[in-house]
Order: structure tokens, then sequence, then C-alpha cells
């Protein structure tokens, strides 16, 4: 028996808006992406319920972690030494290897220099946890943004990243508890030398705990260790035999323990070289052929000639 | 029209062949496995290979913002899942199984809006490696040694008994130089069955749908590296890997122009000379 029902309009039949219709395009913001997905980041942003669960061991040696710190007043420079040097080949990065809660030592084989991307790099001064989320954020981005806009991200637009995800991290670091100063050390592969020196393929970039970036010439160097070993760079650099930019791969590894050795002098939350248990400081070089770790006996070897001997010029 | 339950059936016929229809002419995609990893192959005046993750490259034919969508969807989600979790649970089963094909499937089905016009391929370095193959319909293939997606079955078809009757083994012994060999001529095999297509050349009554083949399969070498000659005139060769020894973190590549130059197959003659 053949009912006579009336054709569903085709209109009410229409499904709901399938996935591919919702799918858009963030042109390459890794951050807009994350948002959309209702990632929050785990440093800065609204969290002030405690829920953030930034780690309380930090690079400093600054008062121990429980302390209630006084929001007012401005968070000082974290503990650790990190120094980035120009030299003939592009840019050299070191760092020390101790991680502290107030006077006790976390950690001793921390590692401050933390590779982006191929030709970049960023040197950590301040809370780790906070640091490390930083350096794995801005690692995504850059590939994301690589592989959804079909091309690199621009020198400008990654330096630019870094300051954003510092300001981020504002509400952190006035607590006093997640202040990331870092140094962004990258690669120019796209620099073409011009007769003018001060410019070059390698380029350092120093932030300050709320994000201004600042691009130096020469060197940078970050961490409470920093104020012992800022006017001897200054001292090499201009009256030294050999200029900073212009030293080759050893005389810049000698320079750079030296500087780290000096520091350790002055500073307790900076470590030297532990000999006894081979942790040496980390040295990381970005050149033509991207980013490179020097290997341990290299150092080593460096450390015996150039610090506690006097072998080396 | 759905009052009557063939009508279903029907549209959706009616879709496959206008998808179809629309997918034809498009360069078909080689993918190989090799000594080194895994070779994706293709000739366009664009880009056609696509990075998706650290071991993860896409591939595709068909209409451009299609596949441009799709390329988004899986890219997006291989970001965040990899940022979320870890790297390395990114990983071509979840994102065939739980980000494209069902999508696509949707869009497939849903005979009131308009189809989504793209077969993709999809590689993965592993243990073992693996290449993908989603069609316009949501279904899938997979291979551990080499895959192709083409304008229609028969061209698929044609291009996989070109690799079949080659004396070279498939899999992970071959030589970059020979994996690229390989793809160029089964894309130049699958290139000129489209063609065969374009023109209607007349099917074998003595085989039933299914089993067409062009008879563009026994081509010989020569002929096959002079029609490719005849298709770079116009256009280039995109051939780009996924490298297994690759010092950075992320292992696709694009071949520079000269490293295709250098692995180019020479027609006979040309052999006979060098030597």
């Amino acid at each position: 028996m053949h009912t006579n029902r009336q054709s569903p309009n085709p209109e009410d039949l229409k499904p709901a808006q399938h996935v591919l219709d919702q799918v858009v395009d963030y042109q390459g913001n890794f951050l807009d992406l994350l948002q959309a997905h209702s990632i929050q980041l785990q440093f800065g942003r609204n969290n002030f319920d405690g829920a953030n669960t930034v780690s309380l061991t930090r690079l400093s040696g600054l008062g121990s972690a429980a302390t209630m710190v006084n929001p007012s007043e401005q968070p000082l420079t974290e503990g650790t030494t990190v120094v980035a040097v120009r030299y003939q080949d592009g840019i050299m990065v070191a760092g020390d290897r101790r991680a502290t809660a107030g006077n006790v030592v976390m950690h001793d084989r921390a590692d401050k220099v933390l590779e982006i991307d191929e030709y970049s790099v960023m040197a950590i001064a301040g809370a780790p946890a906070v640091a490390y989320e930083m350096a794995r954020t801005l690692e995504h981005s850059f590939q994301y943004f690589r592989r959804s806009q079909l091309q690199e991200l621009s020198i400008e637009g990654k330096i630019r990243m870094v300051s954003r995800l510092i300001r981020d991290n504002m509400s952190l670091a006035l607590q006093g508890i997640g202040g990331v100063i870092p140094i962004f050390a990258l690669f120019d592969r796209s620099y073409l030398a011009d007769s003018s020196a001060s410019t070059s393929a390698g380029r350092i970039f120093f932030y300050d705990v709320l994000g201004a970036q600042f691009e130096t010439v020469d060197f940078a160097t970050s961490g409470s260790g920093s104020v012992w070993i800022r006017g001897v760079l200054h001292y090499l650099d201009r009256w030294s035999d050999t200029p900073l930019a212009q030293m080759d791969l050893s005389q810049a590894t000698n320079t750079i323990l030296r500087l780290l050795d000096t520091a350790a002098e002055f500073d307790a939350a900076t470590s030297g070289a532990n000999v006894k248990s081979e942790i040496y400081p980390i040295i990381k070089t970005i050149t033509q052929e991207g980013v490179q770790g020097l290997p341990v006996e290299q150092i080593r070897q460096t450390y015996q000639n150039a610090v506690l001997s006097r072998t080396m010029a | 029209m759905l009052d009557e339950h063939y009508r279903y059936l029907e549209a959706i016929q009616n879709r496959r062949d206008y998808i179809e229809d629309q997918i034809q002419a498009g360069s078909p995609v080689v993918g190989l496995v090799y000594n080194d990893g895994i070779l994706i192959l293709t000739v366009t005046s664009g880009q056609k290979i696509y990075e998706v993750y650290n071991d993860l490259a896409l591939s595709a034919i068909g209409h451009t913002a299609d596949v441009e969508r799709l390329r988004l969807l899986v890219t997006d989600a291989a970001s965040v899942q990899g940022f979320q979790s870890s790297v390395d649970d990114v990983t071509l089963h979840r994102l065939t199984h739980f980000v494209l094909c069902p999508p696509i499937k949707q869009s497939f089905e849903s005979i009131f809006n308009s189809p989504t016009i793209a077969k993709i391929l999809m590689a993965e370095l592993g243990h073992p490696h693996q290449l993908v193959a989603v069609n316009y319909d949501g279904t899938t293939r997979t291979s551990q040694k080499a895959e192709v997606i083409g304008g229609t079955d028969t061209v698929e078809r044609t291009m996989r008994n070109y690799m079949g009757q080659t004396d070279i083994r498939l899999g992970d012994e071959l030589t970059l130089k020979q994996a690229f060999e390989l793809a160029l001529l089964t894309w130049a095999v699958g290139r000129t069955a489209s063609s065969a297509t374009e023109y209607g050349f007349t099917l074998d009554p003595d085989r039933g749908e299914s089993d067409q083949t062009s008879e563009a399969e026994d081509f010989s070498t020569d002929e096959l590296i002079g029609f490719v000659r005849a298709e770079l005139e116009e256009r280039l060769v995109e051939a780009s890997i996924l490298q297994i020894s690759k010092r950075s973190k992320s292992k696709f590549r694009r071949l520079t122009a000269d490293e295709v130059e250098d692995m180019m197959p020479l027609d006979s003659d040309k052999a006979q000379n060098n030597k």
C-alpha cells in the first residue's frame, strides 16, 4: 500500500556543518591555533588561582622559593651565567650547569643553552620550568609557521615571537616567581655581506623580563653572574689583541671558558667546571652549518689548557 | 528525493562520477621506500608535496582549494597533538584514521553539500615505513614499500602493474637514484594512461571494468623517457624525501634542481654514449 507522503524538504535534510568547513587559516600563528583548541600555555596569562604548577625550583641564588616576594619590587636578575659572543664563524653561546633554589643545589647538569631550530638558540636565565616551556613553544611555533605557510618565518617574526612569549609571562614575572630573561641568538642565512662592519649574519638579541628586545652587536650576557663578566667582555672587545668578532673557534672557546670561570669565582649561584665529575659548561655554536654542540672532550681539553693553566694565549 | 531508497544510491553514484570526472586529469603522485627513507615524486608547475610533521609528508591530486583545506586540517592536528603530548605521539595512523578519513567520508556522503575533490597520499618514516593513500570517499590503502595516487582507478592499476613487472625489488634496498628513476617512469606510465583516458582509448571488451588497464604499462623505457622530456618542457619534477640520515629533527627535504638533474634517467642512446 502506497502512503502518500510529502517529499522531505531538502533544506531540512542538510547535515550540520561538517569539519572541513570549519578549517581556519591561522596564518601560521601557532599561539592562535592553540587558543582555538582551548590550550592554555603553562605560564603567564590569567593564572592567579594557583592552579598553574610552575615549579619553584629556579635558576636563582636569591632568596628561598618559599619567601613571599613583594610584587612591587623589580625581580633581580636570576642566578646563573649565560653568555653569547659573536666570533669569526658565527655565534658562540655558553651557560653554566647549576640550578639552585635558595642555597640548595637542585641540579648540577642543567642545560641552559637550548636549540630552538637549526639556526637559532636560546640561552636562559630565570625560572627553568617557564624557560623550558617557552623554548618548547617557540620551537613548535617556528616549525608550524614553516609547515603551514610553506616558507620559513622571518628573523623579525621570530624575534617578535620571543618577545610576545616573555610579555605573556608578565604576571608571573611581576610576582617574582617566574621571570625569564633569555638571550636569543640566530644565524641569518639570507644575510648578504656588505661593507659595514657592524652587521653580520650572526645576530644576538637580549630581552628584559617584561619582553623588551634589544639587539646587541658583539656580545650579551645574562644572569646573576653576568655583572662580573660584562665589564670584562667590553674590555676584551675594545682593547685586547683580537676583538671578539675576529676570534676563531679555539680563541672563542678559551675566552668563554675563562669568562664563566670568572663569574663562578664571584657568584655563588654559578657553578664552575666540576672536573672530578666531568661536568663542564655547555657550549654551542651557530654557523653556516647550523647549531652544533662542542663535544665534552674538546671542552675538557680547552679547560685544562686555557683555564687551569696558561698554555693558551 | 530521498523518499525512495535507491535514489540515495543513485545520488552517491552520481557523486562518484562527478568527482572522478573532476579528478581524472590530475598529475599522478608516486611514493617509494628506499634505503635512506621515503621518496615522493610528481611533475607539476607549483608545489604538491608538503611537510606535515618531522617524519610525515603529504601529497595530493585534485582541486587545489580542497587539498589546501585537508592539508591545513592535518598539519594543524599534528602540530597541536605534538605540542600537547609529544612529538612521538604524532603518527600516521592517528592522522589518517581520526583526522583525515572521517571528514572526507562525511563530505563524500553529504550529498547536498559540495564534495571534497581530492585524493591524498601520506608517508611516514618509522619502523616500518608507511605509505597511505586516502581516496575521496574516505577509504584507504596502505603499503610499506610503494603507493600511488592517480586520476582514475585505471591509472592507479596501470602504475601498480608497471612497478610490479620491473626487475627492481621494491623496498629499502633501493638507492635514491634507483627509486627516483622508477618513480619517474611510473609517473610517466600513469600520466600516459590518463591521457589515453582523456582521448578515450578503446576498452578491452574481454576484461571486466575493474580489470581495465592501459597499454601504457607495456611502453618501453625509452618511450617513457621521451614522454617525460616532452612534459618537462612545461613543468618540473617535484621530488621530496623523508631522509633518515638528515641531521635536523624534521626529516623532510625537497630535492634541489641539481640533484634532480643528476638523477634523470638517460635513454639507451645517451647511456651508450656515456660509456
